[in-house]
């Protein structure tokens, strides 16, 4: 009744499940902490005199149970295909059935992680531009399957009804808009240096630690002798040692986690549609359609960006493997490569003469927050801890950020979109189509009030996380031309498409 | 100098009853509770009577004659046959404007407290994140409801 890999239209009424290969991949991702922890726990107990075989007997009951709600959850969990609509059916005990209709599907992708690349396995999420909560997640079926889903889906959006699947039908050839090679990608990571990682190493140092029975005090121990060690002979060529060991890592580490992220990126478009791979070890496959996209971004870094390069994202209405509803279509390109994705996602040219700098104001209100309140605050901070004053050395740089504000802060109504420009360091251009726009906020926090500007904030579907277009800082007078110019563009965009439409 | 975008109206007057007794219902229960503590403490420590429960009551007794009002004042509302705007806020300002056609659904709803003192919720669902719902109490009913009437009208034009 439900295997897997054999594909007729007429089947396809038939609820099907997903892979059982599923069941170990979940149980193995379901407790990744068991596996890695369990020769530490069994280390540790035994050292406080548990018997063996009654771990070996907890932990197999364990297991057991583990697999059993597995195999329980993966036979409670259908999927078929009816005329015009998916159907998934999920849950023990409390049921639950979602149709998603055929025309409401946006696109299907496809990833494999680790693990399931392992087993042929991929997952399959159909994207519907309704949020999380309205989407499809097949999590897992084996590879062919999830090719076949992707193509039957799609030919009963276009066409209406159950179509062919198979006969191997690809959609209008696809062009290569933008590829990563991988010199270009060991570059690219050069860029992203990072000391976060350093910080995860020693994490995982101390994990390891315990792993080994090795005690913390002992690490101390040899931390103080090699401190003696090296007191001895503390001159400027072992700080310098150290601390180019430190950038070399951390140069190291921005490289590997760039190469696992984006190897192998690959951009296409076909029929209105983009599409990105990439990942070495969890290959990701994303379709974005052009209506999808709510906004453009586009970055540019703080050493990178000075060279030429630049990172292009779009925001979508649900959809994407990122929490901030962003995808990266073009992670790192020159300008001239990214005019034409640009211009196929349906968004305006940037139009940098037509924005208008914010009020002086914004300087005042960065050195307040940036560099006066931390400064307070961490002089307060000194009481208490004196080596918090050593951060006091830093303030410079926010300083220095504080008064390049208002610089690197623009605004603007261009023809067919509104677009802001902000970042002293990384420098963000936000386009937003004036269809786009869902709502406008003009907010006043009371230092702004005193100082008589105001942040005008414009709400767009699926905009989540860090780094949205506000406005900052913009002089009241200003904000209210703004804004009511926006809301009239916005309004008579509207009326200009359903004037259109009928 | 205040700034606005448009001349904002006030909300009903009733909405103002309506902010006093639910702080008055809030006040009540803290000081329920600052009662008890009152009680137990006297009895463990010997401390006076009230030492808890005067503080929480004169505070509550000064939001709800002082603080509510100038609470209900900020709000500040108007429609356009295109945009409603909504104000509210007294630290931090918010003025919000939703452009008619980017209303998604409307509600209009009115609580027990609300039904008495003749006012209603008037709420915009907009396809946007931070402004997914807009929430504009304290009108009339018929207000909130000829409003309602109004966008319905205006979004049942737009392309979807």
């Amino acid at each position: 009744m439900n295997a897997p890999d054999v594909s007729t239209a007429g089947e396809d009424r038939a609820p099907r499940r997903l892979d059982p290969r599923t069941i170990l991949i979940r149980s193995l991702q379901g407790s990744p902490s068991l596996v890695l922890g369990l020769p530490v726990f069994v280390a540790w107990s035994r050292g406080e005199g548990f018997p063996l075989g009654l771990l070996l007997a907890g932990t197999g009951l364990l297991l057991t149970v583990t697999l059993f709600v597995s195999w329980l959850r993966w036979r409670a969990f259908t999927y078929r295909i009816l005329p015009g609509q998916l159907v998934i059916a999920h849950g023990l005990i409390k049921r639950t059935r979602r149709s998603i209709p055929a025309e409401r599907i946006q696109d299907v992708s496809i990833k494999q992680g680790l693990l399931a690349r392992l087993f042929g396995l991929a997952e399959v999420r159909i994207e519907t531009g309704g949020g999380e909560a309205d989407e499809g997640q097949l999590d897992s079926v084996s590879l062919s399957e999830a090719h076949r889903l992707r193509q039957v889906l799609r030919s009963i959006r276009t066409h209406g009804g159950v179509a062919r699947a198979e006969g191997g039908e690809e959609e209008a050839a696809e062009t290569l808009l933008f590829r990563m090679e991988l010199p270009r990608l060991v570059y690219s990571g050069v860029f992203r240096f990072s000391m976060v990682w350093i910080a995860a190493i020693f994490g995982l140092l101390q994990y390891a630690d315990q792993a080994l029975g090795y005690g913390w005090d002992r690490w101390l121990e040899m931390l103080g002798l090699a401190e003696q060690a090296l007191q001895s002979r503390l001159d400027i060529t072992v700080v310098m040692g150290l601390s180019g060991f430190a950038l070399a890592f951390g140069l190291l580490a921005g490289i590997v986690r760039t190469v696992l992220r984006n190897f192998g990126f690959e951009l296409t478009h076909a029929e209105a549609r983009f599409r990105y791979r990439r990942g070495l070890f969890t290959r990701t496959e994303v379709v974005v359609a052009k209506r999808q996209i709510q906004l453009g971004l586009v970055e540019r870094g703080a050493v990178s960006g000075r060279m030429g390069w630049r990172a292009f994202k779009v925001q979508t209405l649900g959809g994407g493997d990122h929490v901030s509803g962003r995808q990266e279509l073009a992670p790192f390109a020159r300008p001239d490569e990214l005019a034409p994705i640009i211009a196929l996602a349906g968004l305006p040219p940037s139009e940098p003469s037509r924005l208008r700098s914010v009020s002086p104001w914004h300087i005042v209100s960065g050195v307040i927050g940036f560099v006066a309140t931390p400064a307070v605050t961490l002089l307060a901070a000194t009481a208490f801890f004196p080596l918090a004053g050593l951060l006091l050395a830093t303030l410079p740089v926010f300083l220095a950020v504080a008064l390049l504000r208002r610089r690197c802060h623009r605004y603007g109504l261009a023809s067919t979109s509104v677009q802001v420009r902000r970042g002293v360091l990384t420098r963000r251009d936000w386009t937003i189509p004036y269809g786009n726009v869902q709502a406008v906020s003009v907010t006043r926090g009371p230092v702004q009030r005193l100082l008589g500007v105001c942040t005008v904030r414009i709400d767009t579907a699926g905009g989540r996380g860090l780094n949205r277009p506000h406005v900052h800082d913009i002089d009241e007078a200003d904000a209210a031309a703004f804004v009511g110019d926006l809301i009239q563009r916005v309004e008579s965009f509207r009326r200009g498409t359903s004037l259109s439409a009928t | 100098m205040p700034f606005e975008l448009v001349q904002l109206q006030p909300l009903e007057r009733g909405y103002l009853r309506v902010l006093r007794i639910r702080s008055a219902i809030g006040w009540t229960i803290l000081s329920a509770i600052a009662a008890a503590a009152d009680a137990i403490l006297h009895v463990r420590t010997g401390v006076s009577p009230g030492v808890v429960a005067g503080p929480v009551v004169l505070l509550g007794v000064l939001a709800t004659i002082v603080l509510v009002p100038r609470r209900w004042r900020r709000w500040g509302y108007a429609f356009t046959d295109s945009e409603l705007h909504v104000a509210r806020g007294w630290l931090t300002r918010v003025h919000t404007v939703v452009p008619v056609s980017r209303v998604q659904h409307i509600d209009v709803s009115q609580g027990p407290i609300e039904r008495g003192a003749g006012v209603a919720v008037l709420s915009l669902h907009t396809a946007g994140t931070e402004n997914s719902l807009v929430v504009l109490p304290g009108i009339s009913r018929l207000r909130a409801e000829a409003i309602r009437d109004a966008i319905r009208g205006r979004i049942s034009d737009a392309p979807w």
